[in-house]
């Protein structure tokens, strides 16, 4: 919303081919829209918590009666939280999953919900298309398989990834070193990044297509005949918005399996 | 911590700020702190009321359908028990049907056995009664005859001698006439 109004305000539709604002940075950093005392809060801080409280509210009403005959919403969000129990935690990580799946459990519908946010009419706009949620859960599950691996398996953890015994020798030296490089560096910045990244193409494509079309169709006026590249740039955004929401709903669980992966791998690193 | 964490996450974006748009790849700190707080509720809720929630609701159903299905298998049970006992009800009144027809074919045939030889009893009865009459009506009216004769006899003799006769001896005497004709005959 924030997004178009910038674009129209600075958009010249007679010279320009796509509207597009004259810093990225205005597409992804909201405006303050109040103060507490020092603390300005962003319209994405207040789409951090709706998200935190949309998910909460979504389990509470429909967990709320446990009826043993479900009704259709019940019955939704106990397939969902099922879905990550069962299908990501246990058979991912094994028995010892369960003890991950609420972590899991949030974090999947927390992203999902925050993902979807990009193409929810009057929010469209991604809070996992800024660094804060994609790092603090990278980090958090960098933690949980990092700190798994060294209980579970003491130093070999470490010295099974440096020297790994079922490499033939010549080559063990450097799969541990490139295992190393990627369990250590490269797992937690590339599962922050893929889904960061993933949202801020969707929402930039999203607002840039989205936003042109309708600035060129409303101002045919001034466009004349760039009118008809508006309804092209519009029609290739509805496009994008369909598919921005299996993006949506795949990167969340992307995430989530994939910390489940990360974790299974330090409960059993034979694997 | 958080907040000296944070202090030095603004600094660092502060510096990155100026260098073009690599702050879009840092996470704002304001935004992370907020990111903490918000999944840590979301966490919280899920680890202490939302999983015990769909457990308990699962374990429900769990007994639920164990209890229906033990419920189902004892009706099947029942129903079993009720048809074998249909069934020997069945072939028991199969049974008791047969030998009651059996039964009264066997008494009939008792009857009509009964019935016939009393019956062949009754003609042979009546056959021998009327024998028997028609042998007595026969000897008497022999008898009769005998008597006829004699006295008609006796009468003309009278007649003849003209004075009465001796009754008793002209009787015996002609009886033994009579005899020794039907001897001769």
């Amino acid at each position: 919303m924030f997004e178009q109004v910038i674009l129209a305000s600075e958009c010249d539709v007679a010279n320009e081919v796509i509207c597009a604002p004259a810093d990225v940075k205005e597409l992804f950093e909201l405006p303050t829209v109040f103060h507490i005392g020092e603390l300005a809060i962003s319209r994405t801080i207040i789409l951090i918590f709706l998200a935190a409280f949309i998910v909460v509210a979504l389990l509470y009403f429909g967990l709320r009666k446990g009826s043993v005959i479900p009704s259709k919403f019940q019955a939704v969000i106990e397939s969902l939280v099922q879905f990550v129990r069962k299908d990501v935690a246990e058979d991912i990580i094994g028995p010892e999953g369960v003890k991950y799946a609420p972590y899991l459990t949030a974090m999947f519908l927390f992203l999902l919900v925050g993902n979807l946010f990009e193409i929810t009419p009057l929010i469209n706009f991604p809070i996992t298309s800024r660094m804060a949620i994609p790092a603090f859960l990278a980090i958090v599950t960098y933690v949980i398989f990092v700190f798994v691996g060294f209980r579970k398996n003491g130093v070999h953890y470490l010295t099974d990834i440096i020297w790994p015994k079922a490499v033939p020798l010549a080559l063990r030296w450097l799969v541990g070193i490139i295992e190393l490089f990627s369990t250590f560096l490269l797992r937690p910045l590339t599962l922050a990044v893929r889904l960061f990244a993933n949202l801020v193409a969707g929402h930039l494509m999203l607002t840039l297509l989205l936003g042109s079309g309708a600035i060129f169709i409303w101002n045919f006026a001034d466009a004349g005949a760039k009118s008809l590249v508006g309804v092209a740039w519009f029609a290739f955004g509805i496009g994008i918005f369909l598919f921005e929401i299996v993006v949506a709903v795949l990167q969340a669980y992307i995430f989530t399996l994939l910390s489940a992966v990360y974790i299974q791998s330090s409960v059993h690193p034979e694997h | 911590m958080l907040y000296a964490m944070s202090n030095v996450l603004i600094m660092a974006q502060e510096e990155t700020e100026g260098g073009g748009n690599i702050g879009l790849v840092l996470p704002d700190s304001y935004e992370l702190v907020a990111g903490i707080i918000a999944f840590g509720i979301v966490f919280f809720f899920v680890y202490r009321w939302a999983f015990p929630a769909i457990n308990r609701s699962l374990e429900n159903r769990q007994q639920a359908i164990s209890g229906q299905l033990k419920e189902a298998e004892a009706a099947k049970l029942e129903a079993q028990s009720l048809l074998d006992d249909y069934r020997a009800q069945l072939a028991t009144a199969k049974g008791e049907a047969n030998r009651i027809v059996e039964e009264a074919r066997t008494q009939g045939d008792a009857v009509r056995a009964d019935l016939v030889s009393k019956s062949e009893a009754e003609a042979g009865q009546i056959v021998a009664k009327a024998r028997a009459d028609a042998t007595n009506e026969k000897a008497r009216a022999l008898q009769e005859a005998r008597q006829e004769v004699a006295d008609l006899s006796i009468d003309l003799a009278e007649k003849v001698v003209g004075e009465s006769l001796d009754r008793e001896a002209q009787h015996g005497l002609i009886e033994r006439y009579l005899a020794d004709l039907e001897r001769m005959a």
